[in-house]
């Protein structure tokens, strides 16, 4: 291995390794954050929760509109799920009455489960689909539901605002 | 929960609650100790199982409504508003089940709040569904413990009552000992519990009320939906399901140490960039979306060229129409490589190659102007024209679903594809700059063609055009009868013939200019200036004005009529030297292009007249867009004003002074010629090129120039020069990278 950081010259000859960078600290190292995008909430049918699926001209070219939309069109369905007004909501609230709302304790509100289904969908999204185009997606909860935060990443290797190079750089850090 | 650094405790807000609690427990306490053991004897032990129950119901209740979290929003980050800087507006509008709600930046939280969203100052944060902030809970009513405060009121008065009853009871069976402790104690309890009874259940039927019309206690004391619709209403019987049996919302706090661990690594996987579209985007107040999607530049190149090959011109421009239309519903998938369809306003872009951006801007111009009125649709105007660039997903309020936005609403009488178009035009031209340099030879080429006015009016009927957007043609202005606001010829920029000129006009241009045109004789008259080099002669020294004035306003029109009224005086003054030019001014009096596209000789005057406005507005202008563009969907009635404001300097100055000479003065050109500029401002790099036309358009006429200069032209309309000096065609590049050829 080369102890001397890598210069432009020599990325071309270096292997493809395939660093697996766990955190989205290290991931800075390889990609910077360019730009943020946000896809805001859609009112047209009220409060409910339901995200626009307008195609953010940012992306226009990182990702495939088909891609983009059904994202948010699944978070969408998610959240009317969620927030739906049915029998199982009910029941859930009589319960919590009953016990004079101490089973909040021990169980998790039907929100909270599909929550939980919706950040491992963001999670699989991110990995499979966003990531490998050096994007990422915030969960809305995070920013009080009101918009889905698209972080846009640049390979620091190449000049900012060329589409994706071959090479990999060092870890910084080194 | 995200509180303001350094908060001090402050004892006096607990007191309301101190002394809520104590009073609840203490008295039912007592009301136990006291009163039920009686009770219990004489009627059954089931009076205190019941009283114990609902005291219990309420102590869960108030404790939920106390200690839960009402939907706090979590502040912004600040890579959100970092377009909302002090330009953006203050309110932005949003359409709800079709009724506009504002909402109001909130200068704490960094956001636009959602709807029913609120600021509690007692709590500093923004809270979902805000209903009002309770002292006797210490804690604001939100959309997550709305519920539980609901239920803890409904449950207080029962509580109450309750009490109230069995102590009367108690009191009315032991009236013989009313000094006994026992007695004494519940008499006291009695007059708690009828002391608060009141308000309590005051309170209480007041929110029973607000829960039936699904109204917040915040929007009821504002008055907010006092005379109107409240869009947040499901019905009685939904508001009340809402209420009590709406899953409990989560919290939006969110644990840091569970985010999810994402690797990112380049090389990034990019779109097949071949299928890359244009993305245009025209938003209604930035919330309407209607993504015109357009294919790169070759398809416009396709689409010019088989718009400047068509003999005559009028099918293209209806099955563009069309074309346009499918493309404008099956946006995703619009590929226009085949199509001599274009994006942008058909007519208009067909002939940008000749006169550039100067139907292009008078589009926008015009399109400003007339949306200015109209709250939704100036911001999206506004944006498509102040930006160079697509449409940014800032944050906005853009609709969902942009390929079935109603772009009928979003504009007001045309069809929406050229308004779209025209929007799109600006940042088409940019695009197409080139390509349309190249396309002027064969411009030129068709210039020879004399066309009759005849194929002009079988193309176009009323519906084809899209009035608004559709740009008014100059002859319009020349027309009473013809509405400007609602003009319907497609703006011809610099069509140097008429025969190029009629496609794009309304059938009842085409009337107009038919007849004139039938007043000369063809072959003499050579309508096709523009592309001079064919060897126009000068006794025709300006083309039939290719540019279109879309929706402008009365104002503007006046004056645009005005300056027509002028030139034609001028065109009289040099009919002795030229007959036929006369009849050629005569003529295409109406087709001028007040727009300054008189690219013709008369247009270099234009073109030099529109540099110094160009300098002169490009700051405003320059800033104008960027206004737009913070404020992507800023509401026009709040801060959207802003792009208004700056837009509307520009152009009230050339209409001012325009209104300076007598309405028989021409003044179009030097208000076109301002809204030219308004627009060129946006692509500011071809202003160079503007500068350099300054020598030839000191021949020209100047009729009308913004500010400093519209005085000259006032005071001395025929101080400018015959347009016609020589048969020599200039070719000047002008704004937008288009090509003007001008005879000089």
């Amino acid at each position: 291995m080369r102890s001397a950081p890598r210069t432009a010259a020599r990325r071309t000859t270096l292997p493809f390794y395939h660093q697996s960078f766990h955190n989205l600290q290290e991931l800075r190292h390889n990609a910077s954050l360019s730009n943020k995008v946000f896809v805001q909430r859609d009112y047209t049918e009220g409060t409910v929760c339901k995200f626009q699926t307008k195609f953010p001209s940012e992306l226009d070219s990182r990702i495939e509109r088909t891609l983009f939309e059904d994202t948010v069109k699944t978070l969408n369905n998610y959240y009317a799920e969620a927030e739906k007004i049915g029998g199982q909501s009910y029941l859930e609230g009589c319960l919590a009455c009953a016990t004079a709302y101490l089973i909040f304790l021990c169980m998790e509100t039907r929100y909270e489960k599909v929550l939980k289904k919706i950040s491992h969908y963001i999670q699989e999204q991110n990995e499979k689909i966003y990531a490998p185009r050096g994007l990422l997606i915030t969960d809305p909860i995070e920013r009080g539901m009101r918009v889905i935060e698209i972080s846009i990443y640049e390979d620091r290797g190449s000049s900012g605002s060329s589409s994706g190079s071959s090479s990999t750089t060092c870890s910084s850090g080194r | 929960m995200p509180n303001s650094a350094g908060k001090r405790f402050k004892p006096t807000k607990y007191i309301p609650v101190s002394t809520a609690a104590a009073l609840l427990v203490g008295s039912t306490t007592l009301f136990f100790v006291f009163t039920c053991p009686w009770l219990t004897k004489a009627i059954s032990p089931a009076v205190p199982l019941y009283n114990g129950i609902v005291f219990l119901f309420v102590l869960a209740n108030f404790s939920m409504a106390t200690f839960m979290d009402p939907c706090v929003f979590p502040r912004a980050n600040e890579d959100e508003d970092k377009d909302d800087d002090f330009r953006a507006p203050l309110y932005k509008n949003v359409e709800i089940k079709g009724i506009q709600v504002r909402m109001k930046w909130c200068a704490t939280c960094h956001f636009y709040r959602p709807p029913r969203c609120s600021h509690c100052s007692v709590c500093d944060n923004c809270v979902e569904d805000f209903d009002h902030h309770c002292p006797w809970v210490n804690n604001c009513i939100g959309r997550r413990n709305y519920r539980y405060f609901f239920l803890f009121l409904l449950s207080l008065s029962t509580h109450m009552v309750g009490v109230f009853s069995f102590g009367l009871l108690f009191v009315l069976h032991h009236l013989e000992k009313l000094s006994a402790l026992h007695t004494t104690v519940t008499l006291v309890v009695m007059c708690v519990a009828g002391l608060f009874f009141i308000p309590v259940v005051g309170l209480t039927g007041f929110h029973m009320v607000l829960v039936a019309r699904g109204r917040t206690t915040n929007e009821q004391v504002t008055g907010k939906f006092r005379g109107g619709v409240n869009p947040f209403t499901r019905g009685c019987c939904g508001n009340v399901k809402y209420v009590l049996c709406s899953p409990l919302a989560p919290r939006y706090m969110v644990d840091p140490r569970k985010k999810p661990l994402v690797t990112l690594q380049p090389p990034f996987l990019r779109p097949d960039l071949s299928d890359r579209q244009l993305t245009i985007k025209v938003s209604d107040n930035g919330f309407h979306g209607n993504v015109l999607q357009t294919k790169s530049k070759s398809s416009l190149d396709g689409l010019d060229d088989k718009g400047l090959e068509v003999q005559p011109p009028l099918p293209p421009k209806a099955e563009r129409y069309n074309q346009l239309k499918s493309q404008l519903t099956s946006s995703e998938e619009s590929s226009l490589s085949s199509k001599p369809v274009h994006p942008s306003t058909p007519a208009m872009y067909k002939y940008r190659p000749t006169f550039g951006t100067i139907p292009k801007v008078h589009y926008h111009a015009a399109g400003e102007k007339s949306l200015a009125p109209d709250d939704c649709k100036t911001s999206a105007i506004l944006e498509e024209g102040g930006r160079g660039h697509d449409y940014r997903s800032e944050p906005n309020l853009d609709l969902p679903d942009y390929r079935n936005a109603p772009l009928h609403r979003t504009f007001q009488s045309s069809p929406l594809q050229l308004d779209s178009f025209a929007t799109n035009t600006r940042s088409l031209s940019l695009k197409q700059g080139h390509r349309q340099l190249a396309e002027r030879p064969r411009l030129g080429g068709m210039n020879t063609e004399t066309v009759t006015s005849t194929p002009y009016k079988s193309v176009f009927s009323p519906g084809t055009l899209s009035n608004r957007n559709g740009s008014l043609s100059y002859d319009s202005l020349l027309n009473p009868s013809v509405s400007p606001t609602v003009g319907e010829c497609a703006v011809h920029p610099g069509v140097p013939s008429m025969g190029f000129h009629s496609p794009y006009l309304p059938t009842k241009m085409c009337h107009m200019r038919g007849a004139e045109l039938h007043r000369q004789p063809p072959p003499s008259y050579s309508p096709v200036r523009v592309g001079g080099g064919l060897g126009r002669h000068s006794p025709h020294p300006r083309d039939p004005s290719p540019v279109r004035y879309d929706n402008l306003s009365k104002t503007i029109m006046a004056s645009i009529q005005e300056r027509k009224e002028l030139e034609e005086k001028e065109k009289l003054m040099h009919m002795h030297s030229h007959p036929q030019a006369q009849m050629a001014y005569a003529a295409d009096s109406g087709v001028f292009d007040a727009c300054g596209d008189s690219l013709a000789t008369s247009g270099v005057i234009g073109y030099g007249v529109r540099t110094p406005i160009l300098r002169s507005s490009a700051s405003s202008l320059a800033r104008a867009p960027r206004t737009s563009s913070s404020s992507l969907h800023s509401d026009v009635t709040g801060g959207g004003s802003v792009q208004g404001r700056a837009a509307d300097p520009p152009y009230r100055s050339p209409a001012h002074q325009a209104h300076h000479s007598p309405a028989t003065t021409p003044r179009s050109p030097s208000y076109s010629h301002h809204k030219v500029s308004f627009i060129s401002a946006l692509e500011r790099s071809d202003s160079p090129r503007m500068g350099s036309l300054r020598e030839d358009v000191a021949h020209g006429k100047f009729n009308g120039q913004p500010k400093g200069h519209l005085g000259t032209s006032s005071s001395s309309p025929g101080t400018p020069l015959s347009p016609n000096r020589s048969t020599s065609v200039k070719k000047v590049s002008g704004v937008g990278g288009t090509t003007y050829e001008i005879s000089v």
